[in-house]
């Protein structure tokens, strides 16, 4: 290549790389409007869900129902974003969906477990395969660039159900269902145990599932304080 | 823990410890992989600080064949990663590869400066990376790295410009390198490492960063790139208003001075 003599260095070669940024820049407003229509839906998800905390457990059904068609809206949010970033490569704006992607993964596990998505007899938990189901997108991909909800957003949704319930195991307890607790007990420690055959590293997942255990401690709490009364049911 | 209870309950924890187990397979093998990349990232970062010294170091072209280990260096560690670095893998790692690749186009930017007076363009910078990867798939070049490689490597056309005036007492000039220019243009005209600095810091000024994360390394590195371009810009004034007083190739004030602001 030979220097050009008319003065001035070649420098127009970064109008090319403009337009790239153009682009991307594009890319992340059509995502951000989407985003925001998700995180709206989440919210009114999320108010519906939090009835739970005041409504027995014979009532529980029409919470569970509000919020799976409030769900429903979110599926379709999804299903936009999905579009739009399956002609992306994922990785590349995935901090745009990232937080709300968890949110709703979150509205979903919890609605799970309070007997949504036909699990009516309630306390179970949703595999990530399952609320991939529920999204209708594809979960932990690995041989193609496309949307997918990743392990680690299920994760991080898992640790924030776990915080919800050790609040509702207290709050069933003022609702006079002594039993709830019980279960939440059983439940945390199952995803405890599960949490500590994983090697996480010093990131953010590391970061809350250290909070697990004070979770374990809240339920195990109420328990104690249930049983010492002798309010635990005898079945 | 609770024995008496997980015995009754044995069932639900044992069908979640598989999808824990499977969970803990995948996120290992994340690690790992992102712990491969870091630290070819870094052995890439070391090796291209080296041959910028030394492509700064007097007398460059004399160098360029020394460099030749550390291309080498690159070009493994570059090989070693790449297969990790395709598909949806090449984004999701890409944070961990940017520091090296960075750090690659500075030193390349530069020697293809010294070597043609000349910026790298983008197309050739990620041809040539991919193509020290010759027996794999190669890693891809963002746009972005390449931008903030470019941005780093002012700062090294700043350290030879300054460099080249207290040794030599005068700013380089682009008919002094190998591929002088034909034409004699006029003497305001001329282009020397200072116009070109100048050429690059405007072109890179009218760059829109857009938002996001790009953005922001942008604004950073372009502050150290205007205090680079006024690093030279003084460092000439000095020259040209001390300079009529001092005995030819000999730098009494300035030398010392200078020094200084190149730590800085």
């Amino acid at each position: 290549m030979a220097a050009n003599s008319d003065g001035m260095m070649q420098t127009d070669i970064f109008e090319d790389l403009q337009r790239k940024i153009d682009a991307d820049s594009a890319i992340k407003d059509a995502l951000r409007d989407v985003v925001q229509t998700l995180e709206k839906q989440d919210r009114n998800t999320q108010s519906t869900l939090s009835r739970a905390h005041s409504t027995s457990s014979a009532e529980l059904p029409l919470v569970v129902k509000g919020a799976q068609a409030s769900i429903q809206n979110e599926v379709e949010a999804i299903q936009q974003l999905s579009e739009i970033a399956s002609k992306n490569p994922y990785y590349k704006f995935n901090y745009a969906w990232t937080r709300q992607m968890q949110d709703a993964c979150f509205s979903i596990l919890l609605c799970g477990y309070l007997g949504g998505f036909g699990k009516a007899e309630g306390g179970q938990l949703l595999t990530i395969e399952e609320v991939g189901q529920v999204m209708s997108v594809p979960v932990n991909l690995k041989d193609r660039d496309a949307f997918h909800l990743t392990i680690e957003e299920y994760l991080l949704a898992l640790v924030s159900l776990l915080e919800e319930l050790a609040r509702l195991a207290r709050n069933s307890v003022t609702l006079g269902d002594y039993r709830r607790p019980l279960q939440i007990s059983q439940f945390i420690k199952d995803v405890h145990a599960g949490f500590q055959i994983l090697n996480l590293k010093n990131d953010t997942l590391r970061k809350r599932s250290d909070g697990i255990k004070y979770r374990v401690k809240d339920v195990e709490d109420v328990v104690y304080d249930l049983s010492l009364r002798g309010l635990l049911p005898k079945d | 823990m609770d024995t008496e209870k997980d015995v009754g309950n044995a069932a639900s924890a044992s069908t979640l410890l598989p999808i824990f187990e499977a969970f803990r397979a995948e996120l290992d093998e994340h690690h790992d992989r992102r712990e491969r990349i870091i630290k070819a990232s870094r052995d890439i970062t070391a090796a291209s600080k080296k041959i910028v010294r030394k492509l700064n170091a007097p007398l460059p072209q004399n160098v360029v064949k020394g460099n030749k280990q550390y291309y080498d260096t690159i070009s493994t560690q570059f090989s070693s990663v790449s297969s990790d670095l395709q598909g949806l893998n090449a984004h999701r790692y890409g944070r961990q590869i940017s520091g090296g690749c960075q750090e690659y186009i500075e030193a390349a930017s530069f020697e293809h400066y010294l070597q043609t007076a000349n910026i790298l363009p983008y197309e050739d910078a990620a041809a040539q990376m991919k193509q020290l990867d010759s027996d794999g798939p190669g890693v891809e070049l963002s746009p972005e790295d390449y931008l903030l490689g470019i941005y780093d490597m002012t700062g090294e056309l700043m350290r030879f410009a300054v460099t080249s005036m207290a040794t030599n007492g005068s700013l380089p000039t682009i008919s002094s390198t190998n591929d002088a220019a034909e034409t004699d243009p006029a003497p305001n005209t001329q282009r020397n490492l200072l116009t070109d600095m100048r050429d690059l810091r405007s072109a890179l000024e009218s760059l829109d960063a857009g938002t996001g994360p790009f953005a922001r390394d942008a604004d950073k590195k372009m502050d150290v790139m205007r205090a680079s371009v006024e690093k030279v810009e003084k460092a000439l004034y000095g020259l040209t208003v001390r300079g009529a007083e001092r005995p030819k190739g000999w730098m009494p004030d300035t030398s010392t001075g200078r020094a200084l602001e190149v730590e800085g």
